[in-house]
């Protein structure tokens, strides 16, 4: 009916930025006109310019409306539309011709998180595939795989943090490489951290990068060198080891295995104490510095110390967010409310707040064959053969069997995930999909990965079909209402793959329908009214306070151990030590970077390039659109020494460049970055020229595909040099 | 009626300037009824960031309204909020922007379509009617905003009216008032 009163249904913001907010979304005639946000009562849930660029991501003139064929080549973005029937018959008969060909091995399930919901996350597919005879994925998170390996061997869970507003009683936050103002992290976070400014809390950053939340909220900034954060933490330790300020009753009664760290920190272990001035010389922050941020934050009881997951994305990262805990451990800072247990501080879809309903589709768990063949090797989702870590699945498909890999590797299906752009070196990923014999990729929008595809299943989004969401670190749900009916002929991928598992002669896919599932997992998170859970979006669990993690293991440790072999915090980690690798070592260690300052690469290649999230998107998601490209152009920042000695001047074109690619875009120059630095952020939609330079400023053309031994994603471990053009 | 702006607590995100624009249906272009203008001084390893938060202060003598030809801009009588009549307005391939030239603060906008008229923020009129303040203040994920009549601003946030970024005009008097950002409110490195 034209002309109807205009509707405002109250929905929740979930895409993959690190908040989840709450938007009053306006529908007239079935199509949204404008968006508001949460203007009850405190904490409101307000969404950020992400969230409020709503209708321009609905109504992006890329969304893809129509099941599409590839007819150029790959990547040049060549489709014609056609039908569902066609193209789930293409797709069907597809994966059942490569499983019958060459086995179910050779099929790659390629997800990513993409946006969050409990029905539509990329279990979806794991169902499908693994009911249809198997398929192998991936192992590694590349946002924070060192921050999990990490949590899991020291604290024997991966739910470590606070709720957000425990920082309002905390009397020092150390932001370690932690920008929540760009990544949000829980909403209101920096809404927190400005209240707890104005109480007086002292706020100190250290990142190479003088980053918006320093900028905004920190009385002392810190620059460090890429990739050394974990020789300064445990030179902290040393200070406060030497000072004689360790929590000695918490040690005691909590944790295991602190004389085999004070040995390795002193100097017993290998006749090398790690004191301040040595970490000076790894990590270009004066000694006086160190140590009196290391006296601060023992002294400072009860401190957060805010341990970013952009440093665990380094080669052995996985030690900096072990040295981080164990600092947080050492100050008794552990359980404690104000304080932070020091592990990853981005919790929204992995850990965090511990939700009875994660994301997880609600659907029966399959097993997928293909892990039944698994031989774990003992790092926390990892190394799981024949599972391919995601950095190199690009070197797994161009080599297959010949390189070691358990098999040749046919055909991908692509879902929630910008493949092309989220994983490292670019180049060689290219490479990799055009050698595949069948590509199908589930996506919104005409991405950088869905040009390779050879048959695009148009997916809807979050506001046009049901789910909840778990809301982060702050411990609240949100319901997604369906506000619009699916654009073109897309749909959700819930009825995607039911649809798919059909034709592929499945017929226990899904015998409860969604509305059901919804209903359950709303049950299950003991959300007592559905009907008013969907009206308001919002539900927040009782709760007497800020919810502070390992508050039941410091308050009655009898009846609550860690979940870990001791039970208690491991400093010294028995399975890690069983694992009997130099390079994860059982107590954390600083383990030099490769492509750091001292790499014979940084002759030729002298810059370190940092690859940071950036504000207007989330990973990928947003870089196309409109009302957010125009506030913040991407650029490369650099410092203005690095600039000045290549004849560099804002907003000049450079390349950016390395063995691996190149990428041009415009410099940057600027007084908040240390020299010798580079910062160039994630996510900018890759756009190659004829001769495969990259235009966007897409900096995974230059990142390296060899992960760390813990299997973290080394994005921040990249030399480069750049020239004017 | 003014507007509040707490610099202090500003991260740079923009979230003012998206909402604005979905509000008012304003495409991404050259009209930008709330900009924000980053500032960054000093040198490494000091620097100093701030960002200011710029849309139309509703000046107590509008410059604008003066320099208009065609009389299209007015103070309203009682809230004070300036609003420009486009049907009046003579756009900008007749008089050039006047306007424009003349606020101190470029509050008058013009969209990348043909001929132009001038459009600007009016300070969400159509939400104080229903009793809502503007939805930059409403938007603002660090609540570092605020609207209403200013004297009340005033009384609650104090009587600063310039912050870096936004040098107060006495020839036009801007509804302003601001918490002002300074090195000893923000930070820098004093290990230096």
């Amino acid at each position: 009916m034209t002309g109807r009163k205009e509707e405002v249904v109250t929905t929740m913001c979930a895409s993959h930025c690190g908040g989840n907010c709450l938007l009053k979304v306006h529908v007239r005639d079935g199509v949204i006109t404008r968006v508001e946000t949460d203007d009850g009562p405190e904490p409101q849930l307000r969404a950020c310019q992400r969230g409020r660029a709503l209708r321009q991501r609905v109504y992006d003139p890329g969304r893809i409306l129509h099941p599409l064929k590839r007819v150029g080549e790959r990547g040049e973005g060549r489709f014609e539309q056609i039908s569902w029937d066609e193209a789930l018959d293409t797709v069907a008969s597809q994966l059942k011709r490569v499983r019958e060909t060459y086995g179910p091995i050779s099929i790659l399930y390629l997800p990513m998180a993409g946006d969050l919901g409990v029905l539509h996350s990329v279990m979806v597919g794991h169902r499908l595939l693994a009911l249809a005879g198997g398929y192998t994925t991936w192992w590694g998170a590349t946002s924070f795989q060192a921050g999990l390996m990490s949590e899991y061997y020291t604290f024997g869970t991966i739910c470590c943090s606070n709720s957000r507003d425990s920082l309002l009683h905390s009397r020092l936050i150390i932001a370690w490489g932690w920008d929540p103002a760009k990544t949000i992290q829980g909403t209101n976070t920096t809404w927190y951290l400005a209240r707890a400014k104005e109480a007086g809390t002292k706020i100190v950053a250290v990142d190479p990068f003088y980053n918006e939340t320093a900028a905004a909220f920190a009385r002392e900034w810190i620059p460090i060198r890429p990739g050394t954060d974990a020789a300064m933490l445990i030179a902290m330790a040393y200070v406060i080891v030497e000072k004689d300020l360790q929590d000695r009753a918490f040690l005691d009664r909590y944790t295991v295995g602190f004389a085999r760290f004070r040995d390795y920190v002193l100097g017993v272990e290998d006749g090398l104490p790690k004191t301040p001035a040595w970490a000076e010389a790894i990590t270009g922050v004066p000694a006086s510095t160190i140590e009196r941020l290391a006296v601060e934050y023992a002294l400072a009881k009860p401190a957060a110390l805010m341990a970013g997951i952009g440093p665990g994305r380094t080669a052995f990262g996985e030690q900096y967010h072990r040295a981080a805990s164990v600092l947080a451990t050492m100050t008794g800072n552990v359980g404690v409310l104000g304080g932070d247990a020091g592990g990853r501080a981005w919790v929204s879809v992995v850990g965090g707040y511990p939700y009875r309903v994660g994301l997880g589709s609600g659907l029966p768990f399959a097993r997928n064959p293909i892990d039944d063949l698994a031989t774990w090797d003992g790092v926390f989702l990892g190394k799981m053969h024949p599972r391919i870590h995601y950095a190199k699945m690009a070197d797994a498909i161009l080599k297959g069997r010949a390189g070691g890999y358990p098999a040749d590797y046919k055909l991908a299906l692509i879902v929630n995930c910008n493949y092309v752009n989220a994983l490292p070196n670019t180049n060689k990923t290219v490479r990799a999909l055009k050698s595949l014999e069948f590509i199908a990729d589930v996506e919104q929008h005409m991405t950088a990965t869905a040009r390779y595809a050879d048959i695009i299943l148009p997916s809807s989004t979050y506001v046009e079909r049901e789910d909840i969401v778990p809301g982060a670190v702050n411990g609240y749900y949100g319901f997604q209402r369906k506000i619009i009916e699916p654009l073109g002929e897309s749909r959700p991928h819930n009825e995607i793959f039911k649809a798919l598992a059909e034709r592929m002669g499945i017929l226990d896919y899904d015998t409860q329908g969604e509305e059901e599932r919804l209903r359950s997992a709303v049950a299950k998170a003991r959300i007592p009214d559905y009907e008013a859970f969907k009206e308001k979006a919002l539900y927040w669990v009782p709760r007497s306070g800020p919810y502070v993690a390992f508050k039941d293991q410091i308050e009655d440790p009898e009846n609550h151990p860690f979940p870990t072999p001791s039970g208690k915090i491991e400093i010294y980690s028995e399975r890690l030590a069983a694992m009997n690798d130099p390079l994860l070592p059982p107590v954390p260690k600083y383990i030099e970077t490769w492509e750091g300052v001292n790499d014979p690469l940084a002759r030729k290649y002298p810059i370190q390039l940092v690859t940071p999230h950036d504000r207007r998107r989330a990973n990928a998601q947003f870089d196309n659109l409109p009302w957010l490209r125009e506030q913040l152009p991407q650029a490369v920042s650099m410092s203005k020494v690095d600039a000045e000695s290549r004849g560099i001047k804002d907003g000049d074109m450079v390349r950016v460049f390395n063995d691996r690619g190149e990428t041009r875009i415009q410099a940057r120059v600027t007084s908040r970055i240390m020299p010798g630095v580079a910062s160039l952020p994630e996510g900018a939609w890759y756009d190659p020229d004829e001769d495969g330079v990259d235009r966007a400023g897409h900096p995974n053309v230059l990142t390296s595909d060899e992960p760390s031994p813990g299997g973290a994603f080394p994005y921040n471990s990249v030399l480069v040099q750049i020239e004017r053009l | 009626m003014g507007f509040y702006f707490d610099q202090t607590r500003c991260v740079g995100c923009f979230t003012c300037c998206v909402a604005c624009k979905d509000w008012h249906d304003v495409p991404a272009g050259p009209a930008n009824w709330m900009r924000i203008a980053c500032l960054e001084q000093g040198e490494y390893p000091n620097p100093f960031v701030a960002y200011a938060a710029v849309p139309c202060y509703h000046c107590a003598q509008p410059a604008c309204a003066d320099a208009c030809p065609a009389g299209a801009i007015s103070k309203r009588e009682g809230d004070g909020i300036v609003v420009v009549d486009r049907g009046e307005c003579l756009g900008e391939s007749v008089c050039g922007g006047l306007c424009r030239e003349a606020c101190p603060y470029d509050a008058p906008q013009f969209g990348a379509e043909e001929d132009p008229r001038m459009q600007k923020c009016d300070l969400c009129l159509d939400r104080w009617r229903e009793g809502k303040r503007p939805i930059c203040v409403d938007a603002c994920p660090t609540r570092a905003l605020d609207a209403g009549p200013l004297e009340e601003l005033r009384a609650r946030y104090g009587p600063q009216r310039e912050c870096p970024g936004l040098s107060w005009s006495e020839k036009t008097g801007p509804s302003v008032v601001v918490r002002p950002k300074t090195r000893n409110s923000s930070g820098g490195a004093p290990w230096k």
